[in-house]
């Protein structure tokens, strides 16, 4: 008798210990919203790039000018937080006697050390969660080593071969009368802080009479990459907040169906948000709940001006993400193609 | 009566009262009147300066139908009245001032019910006006209870003294109100530690004499200190540290300024980075925030609704356990 007590309370302790372990972890469909691609989709919004809309996409193709929206990758640029970027040139064969065979070979390569969310970069959905929920509700603690993710890498992302469309937020701004700039930009940017609303998104979108399709790339111009390009003079000033998407903008956006949000600012929402309590919510919105990627840093004012000269906001995306395997995100090159 | 007449009536009626679209689409003109817009004045015996109050109205205002209008009282009563006579002038919608003179404040909202605006107060007092206002006995009855509640888990049984320093005199920003309550709070909780206050009047450079000198005559005892504002509490815990009695001391502050959370990339005393500081926690007193506070009240107030008398500040103790949740960092620099 005391021995069956005894083992009933050994169970009874294993049990409740193994309780409260799983307990630490959230119940991430509480936290989450599930995919609408199934419970394993670790893609996201590429699968909207289905090869209708990468075809309908083509006809964009109309002069085959190029244009391009990445800025170049350089040691200095403005950099989020604690983030660094160092680049080392290997040369050695350029010294006497260093270079090989009769044809005297010579080479060079690099070596550099850089974290992956720098420049003009794609957020993966790896990037940001709710406490340990990501995308799809995946409890991400499980789902970690020290080198990388082994769910919602970048290798799970399809193409992003589909229509870009450009949002002038600084024209929508201006006819609004409601423009505020700052100084230090030497073409008109939008004061950090600005809230660029669902409206206004709606209002750029009139100005080159374009409605979004699913499976559209939106890039918004709001001129605070001005400050990007005249690095390092104006760093500091460019990473203390920047205008951007608020929430209701960025809900919209879910209801279009798009697959990626991208500006010229480090952030792509409003900095600082609209509550303070808050941390980076519209990234919450995007990337977390609806698999939505995040385009930062991108080069938006050589688009806008060729948007303003053509008349026409809608261009082909030329952008490949490197697979990177267990990847939260990667710099990335991006050509308009009109 | 008739149901058509009823009817009517009720249609009638309801054209006289603007609908809520009607509402929303309708923007105010709100003025602010910020006690002082000089660099470096700080308010309410914390580390915050005027040019903060005025960025947390400017972030708040972009959710409101609102285009704010800002007037400086610059500390001076001549010059509260005369921007309320210039709001006048103006039409403003509502005026909110923020000034701590009575006899000007009395002024003023006689000025403003004869133009039919209506005035909201912050931080002190306007006759006939709603308050929102920081509580300062709140803020250290929770700087009291943290410090004692500390003691009472790491220093069960051994002699302790409790410090209250800090502008711990300065009447005029209600400070001791904050000291005769973390006072209280101490005796209550810890009736057998001794207390004491030291007046810097409002010179951190003067922490390290007075609380140097005082440790000194307290070789064997734990020390609890309640700040008054971040930067004594940033100046105390140098003084402990130059005492080598960084072990024996524990300190809570108020404000929650910049100069103690600081931003991404700042050295910062309170950071989940820095759990075993000495400085265990800052009673916030979100002034960088009253904007976002005030504003609600003003829209309410603008509409018509009923809004309570007084309002108090959420006053909280912010902790490395809790500061990324009240005052998440965006400024990565």
């Amino acid at each position: 008798m005391i021995r069956k007590a005894l083992v009933a309370s050994a169970v009874l302790l294993l049990v409740l210990s193994i309780g409260s372990v799983a307990s630490a972890q959230s119940d991430c469909s509480k936290i989450v919203p599930a995919s609408p691609w199934g419970p394993n989709d670790q893609t996201g919004a590429t699968n909207r790039v289905t090869a209708a809309v990468t075809k309908a996409a083509a006809a964009e193709i109309q002069t085959g000018k190029v244009t391009t929206m990445s800025y170049p990758l350089v040691d200095g640029v403005p950099l989020f937080g604690s983030r660094f970027t160092k680049t080392i040139l290997t040369a050695t064969s350029l010294a006497p006697g260093g270079s090989y065979g009769e044809n005297e070979l010579t080479y060079m390569e690099d070596t550099w050390l850089s974290q992956s969310h720098v420049g003009t970069h794609l957020d993966g959905m790896g990037h940001i969660g709710r406490k340990d929920c990501y995308y799809n509700q995946i409890a991400m603690g499980k789902f970690i080593n020290q080198n990388n993710m082994t769910k919602l890498g970048l290798e799970h992302l399809k193409s992003f071969a589909t229509r870009g469309v450009l949002i002038d937020a600084v024209k929508v701004f201006q006819a609004a009368n409601k423009f505020k700039g700052n100084s230090a930009c030497k073409k008109p940017c939008l004061e950090k802080g600005t809230v660029i609303t669902a409206a206004d998104l709606q209002a750029g979108l009139r100005m080159y009479n374009v409605t979004l399709r699913e499976g559209d790339i939106v890039m918004i111009h709001t001129g605070w990459g001005d400050l990007f390009e005249q690095f390092p003079a104006q760093n500091a000033l460019y990473n203390s907040g920047a205008p951007g998407i608020g929430k209701d903008a960025a809900n919209w956006l879910v209801s279009q169906k798009v697959v990626a949000v991208g500006t010229d600012t480090w952030v792509v929402e409003v900095i600082p948000g609209e509550n303070p309590k808050e941390a980076f919510m519209v990234h919450n919105i995007l990337l977390t709940d609806n698999g939505i990627h995040i385009i930062e840093n991108v080069r938006t004012d050589l688009m806008a001006a060729e948007a303003a000269s053509t008349k026409r906001a809608t261009f082909f995306v030329n952008m490949t993400v490197p697979k990177g395997v267990g990847m939260t995100g990667n710099f990335v090159g991006i050509d308009g193609i009109q | 009566m008739t149901w058509a007449a009823i009817l009517i009536a009720a249609l009638v009626a309801a054209s006289l009262v603007p609908s809520r679209s009607a509402f929303a689409q309708r923007r105010w003109v709100v003025a602010f009147a910020n006690a002082t817009e000089q660099p470096g004045v700080t308010l309410e015996g914390t580390g915050f300066t005027g040019a903060e109050v005025h960025g947390s109205f400017d972030l708040a205002v972009r959710q409101y139908p609102i285009d704010l209008v800002f007037y400086d009282n610059q500390r001076d009563d001549m010059r509260a009245v005369a921007n309320a006579e210039a709001a006048i002038a103006r039409k403003v919608d509502l005026y909110i001032q923020y000034h701590r003179g009575a006899a000007a404040n009395a002024t003023v909202a006689q000025k403003l019910k004869a133009a039919g605006i209506p005035v909201l107060a912050v931080n002190y007092p306007v006759p006939g006006a709603p308050l929102y206002s920081v509580d300062n006995t709140a803020a250290g009855r929770l700087a009291g209870e943290a410090l004692a509640e500390f003691a009472a888990r790491s220093w069960a049984g051994q002699p302790m003294v409790a410090v209250v320093i800090g502008r711990v005199s300065d009447a005029a920003d209600r400070v001791p109100e904050r000291v005769q309550s973390v006072t209280e709070t101490l005796r209550k909780r810890l009736p057998a530690a001794r207390l004491t206050t030291l007046d810097t009047q409002g010179n951190p450079a003067q922490v390290a004499t007075l609380l140097g000198g005082f440790l000194v005559g307290q070789p064997s005892r734990k020390i609890l200190i309640a700040a008054t504002d971040d930067a004594t509490a940033l100046a105390a815990k140098a003084a402990v540290e130059a005492a080598g009695r960084l072990r024996d001391s524990a300190i809570v502050s108020h404000g929650v300024d910049r100069s103690i959370h600081g931003g991404a990339n700042d050295r910062k005393e309170i950071d989940p980075s820095n759990r075993a500081s000495i400085v265990i926690g800052s009673v916030a007193f979100y002034l960088d925030r009253v904007g976002y506070e005030v504003l609600p009240l003003a829209q309410r107030m603008l509409r018509g609704e009923p809004v309570p008398a007084l309002t108090a500040t959420p006053h909280k103790l912010v902790t490395a356990a809790n500061v990324f949740i009240e005052y998440p960092p965006y400024d990565m620099n």
